[in-house]
């Protein structure tokens, strides 16, 4: 199993989760969260004063998948939430030993 | 999906029938195990009596079956083994009781650390045992009772205040637990015990919510085979075809509980009469002629109320609330009410307090007959945790109690506050409709406007603010905020910068009423992006953009409008446009057209003429030699060569109020500099130098920009304000030879915010230039030229 992990762009979300159902994928965690990359945040004028946006609005997209998948759904993600510019996102893709299903006690790919 | 089939709540007969068939079964139970094993051993000195709901002879099916042993005295209570038996022979006829075995001098002493044991007595009921003994348990009861009525009181109020603070002291759950949830059962009983220990007139009756309460509580313990009160969507489902009608039925009930439980939970905890209630009889100053205030509560002075909003709008001013015996007396009372008794309550800082009172008396409905549409009305998902109505008063009264820097300020920038409150009173008026509730909310609020005679111009713009609640939450939500065309096409959209902070506000307060935790950080940021990303398009780039062949304006019109900034019709209502134009209609006659208006402790100017080299620093200079602070400026110039000047300014030393004959000099000499009869420079020059801090507190800054607009370059300064420096700023870049195009002047505190744009010799200002510039202007902002 493996867990795949999408930061992208809060815009992108709706587009990203249509996709995802389209191949059948619809389980999924998301969270609203703030951060930068090597897009870094920048300076906004309001008024004439100047402040710093570093920290920038994205969204968090998780996802545990059988192993077969993953490539699929990283594509399926690529794709989605891509526009070409800086501050598009990142997937991260890690390994997972394990997972329960707290109702019944299915475990592994039963438990996805 | 598994079709479950639906289950109804019983009928109130049938509910009635239930509880006592219940409890007519468990009492014959309990009688035959009491007689079987206790009774012939305890002729005398014991008895056994139902308390609490079993007491009241209300039983749900896995509702709790208390029992009192009532022994004689602590030294001879029986031995264990008996009543051991006893409670066996219950447990084997499959009875779960809980007892508690008591002597009578122990029922009649309070029990600090078990206040509900006293509290289960209030409904003690007599079974079997020893009848004599009993009565002497009545009767001292009784007196206790009456000696300790307040005590007691107060304990039931401390319960009930701790349970219902677990609920957040709020009805709207998705998920209530029709017992314990604020106006659930047990505040309903709450109610009845306060009742029953201190009289008074005016409860209300809550049969009707008891019946419901029942019902569904019966239902549930039914379905779950267990004591299960909690009403989850599941549940909500298996008992209706409609859940969103159970539950808007749920809500009203629960909402007269919730009322009539905070009542009597008030004038229990006022009897206890501290330090903080006779502060709050100081309050009782406030009195009028119409009204008495006792204890921050509201009371009619007349036999009726008066015919308008006034006395919603005292409760607002003062922050107050109405007396139980006010709300009893406005009881189907329907106020007559016009747009300016709208006008004087919605605009009233805290008007969500005498909206709220108005809810909580009824008089809402009577005044707002739409209201009705909207009343307890459910939006059943996981995420709208209130009903349409208490949503609607929620995001009113969340503009009141903005935490974030940056929306307050916003807020405190809105001219016109009444008309986003009158627009959320009505924005999701159409829900429930069937249909999209936006324009269903529309077509309601124009009705609405009609009857009130609401002015033409208010009336857009409220209408504007209720189509488009909508818009800004799903440019958030679902447009590219880095993508240029999101920016035009919002501010396209929006259209001036009023209706900005109106329409972001609203948003801001229609995103904070869905549930507690829905403004989250995230959402506030993004809001704030949205709304900046709008700001720098109408201010910024509109100011570069000429308006040409001005659409929907008489000819004449158009033709005086031709040239000047688009940020001109954005910044400008039709009202003030329109006497410029009548202003430019002088000039026909004369070389300059002043007028001074006095408003909400300001002055502004209005001048328009032919432009000329320096014109703009020397009226900047004219206003300054009166002693008068300017605030705000602009300047705008059309195609024709005609300049459109506005000024702000206040009057720190009462000059104009003072002295009426000022005011007509000032326009003279204002009329004389631009004429070129007088210099500014002469005038000023007789004022005493301002007193300048040593150390300013903000550090002037002053930046160049040549691609903000094609034919301008763009000085943008920030500095610390003081008398003058308008003047001084104005002048310096006039005598750079430069010509000042657009200026947007503001000032926030002690902060000025400038913004000019400039042409040297009808080009853009090169690098040499603006250096030379740069330091004038910084001398300048430091007083120092």
């Amino acid at each position: 199993m493996k867990r795949i992990e999408a930061i992208i762009q809060p815009h992108k979300l709706e587009d990203a989760k249509e996709a995802l159902k389209n191949i059948g994928v619809d389980g999924m965690t998301i969270t609203e969260v703030r951060g930068h990359g090597r897009q870094k945040g920048h300076t906004e004028v309001y008024r004439g004063m100047e402040y710093k946006v570093d920290l920038l609005p994205k969204v968090k997209l998780e996802l545990v998948v059988p192993d077969p998948r993953a490539d699929e759904v990283v594509r399926t993600l690529v794709n989605a939430a891509r526009t070409g510019k800086i501050g598009d996102g990142k997937i991260f893709v890690s390994e997972v030993a394990d997972a329960i299903r707290i109702r019944n006690d299915d475990r592994g790919d039963a438990a996805l | 999906m598994n079709e479950v089939a639906v289950l109804p709540p019983p009928s109130s007969e049938e509910v009635q029938q239930t509880l006592a068939r219940r409890t007519a079964e468990v009492e014959g139970r309990v009688r035959q195990a009491y007689a079987s094993t206790l009774e012939p051993l305890f002729r005398t000195g014991l008895a056994v009596a139902a308390v609490g709901g079993f007491g009241r002879k209300e039983l749900f099916p896995y509702s709790d079956i208390d029992l009192l042993l009532l022994a004689e005295s602590d030294k001879n209570l029986p031995p264990r083994e008996n009543i051991s038996a006893f409670l066996q022979t219950m447990w084997d006829s499959g009875l779960r009781p809980s007892h508690s075995v008591h002597s009578v001098n122990d029922c009649v002493a309070e029990h600090a650390d078990n206040a509900e044991f006293t509290i289960s007595l209030l409904d003690r009921r007599f079974l079997a045992g020893d009848a004599a003994l009993w009565e002497v348990l009545q009767q001292k009861f009784r007196q206790f009772q009456l000696r300790r009525a307040a005590s007691l009181a107060r304990q039931i109020a401390a319960l009930a205040e701790g349970r219902r603070a677990k609920y957040q002291n709020t009805i709207y759950h998705l998920e209530p637990n029709v017992k314990e949830s604020p106006g659930g059962l047990r505040d309903l009983q709450t109610t009845r015990w306060l009742l029953m220990l201190e009289p008074r007139e005016g409860a209300p009756d809550l049969s009707g919510a008891f019946n419901l309460l029942s019902a569904l509580r019966l239902r549930l313990h039914e379905m779950a085979g267990r004591d299960q009160n909690a009403l989850s969507f599941d549940a909500q489902e298996s008992l209706s075809e409609h859940p969103a009608a159970l539950m808007r039925d749920y809500y009203r009930q629960a909402r007269l509980v919730d009322q009539a439980v905070r009542q009597a939970l008030e004038v229990s905890t006022e009897k206890a009469g501290t330090l903080l209630g006779r502060f709050h009889e100081w309050r009782s100053r406030l009195s009028t002629s119409d009204f008495t205030v006792s204890r921050d509560r509201v009371l009619l002075r007349g036999h009726k109320p008066p015919q308008d909003l006034s006395l919603f709008e005292f409760v607002a001013r003062h922050e107050l609330r109405l007396a139980p015996d006010t709300i009893a007396r406005l009881q189907g009372f329907t106020p007559e009410t016009k747009w300016e008794d709208w006008k004087r309550l919605l605009s009233l800082p805290k008007a969500s307090v005498g909206l709220s009172a108005m809810q909580e008396s009824g008089v809402l409905p009577n005044a707002l007959p739409e209201w009705r549409n909207i009343e307890c009305l459910v939006v059943r998902d996981f995420y709208h945790r209130y009903t349409v109505d208490e949503h609607t008063l929620v995001a009113i009264a969340s503009l009141e109690s903005i935490s974030d820097g940056r929306f307050q300020e916003l807020m405190s920038e809105i001219e016109e506050p009444w008309l986003i409150r009158f627009a959320l009173l009505l924005h999701d008026a159409g829900k429930g409709s069937g249909r999209d509730h936006t324009s269903a909310s529309v077509e309601i609020a124009r009705g609405v406007m009609e009857r009130l005679g609401v002015p033409q111009q208010d009336r857009e713009t409220i209408e504007y603010l209720i189509r488009h609640h909508l818009d800004l939450s799903s440019v958030m939500s679902s447009r590219d905020l880095y993508d240029g065309s999101t920016a035009r096409a919002l501010a396209d959209r929006v259209g001036t910068l009023e209706r900005l902070r109106l329409l972001t506000m609203l948003t801001f307060a229609d995103i904070s009423a869905v549930n507690p935790q829905a403004m989250t950080p995230w959402r506030m940021e993004q809001l704030w992006r949205v709304y900046l990303l709008a700001y720098e398009e109408l201010t910024r780039e509109l100011v570069s953009e000429r308006i040409h062949d001005a659409a929907g304006m008489p000819a004449e019109r158009a033709r005086f409008v031709e040239g000047l900034p688009t940020r001109y019709l954005r910044t400008h209502t039709a009202e003030e446009i329109d006497a410029h134009f009548a202003l430019a209609q002088q000039l026909a006659s004369r070389p300059v057209a002043v007028e001074i208006q006095h408003a909400g402790g300001f002055y502004k100017l209005t001048l328009l003429t032919k432009d000329r080299p320096a014109l703009f620093a020397s009226v900047a200079g004219a206003i300054s030699s009166f002693g008068l602070n300017i605030l705000k400026a602009e300047a705008f110039s059309n195609a024709s060569g005609v300049v459109v000047d506005t000024f702000t300014f206040a009057d720190p030393h009462r000059t104009l109020e003072l002295n009426p004959p000022e005011m007509d000099r000032l326009r003279g000499v204002v009329r004389k500099v631009v004429e070129g009869k007088q210099e500014a420079e002469k005038l000023l020059r007789g004022r005493p130098k301002p007193f300048l801090s040593s150390r300013m507190k903000i550090r002037p800054r002053v930046s160049f920009k040549n691609d903000a607009s094609d034919g301008a370059t763009l000085i943008e300064i920030v500095s610390e304000d003081r008398p003058g420096l308008l003047y001084d700023l104005a002048n310096a870049i006039s005598l750079a030879g430069c010509n000042i195009e657009v200026v947007m002047i503001d000032t926030e505190a002690h902060k000025a915010l400038d913004v000019f744009y400039v042409t040297h010799q009808g080009h853009k200002l090169n690098d040499e230039l603006q250096s030379e510039l740069k330091s004038e202007l910084l001398a300048a902002c430091a007083g120092s030229r």
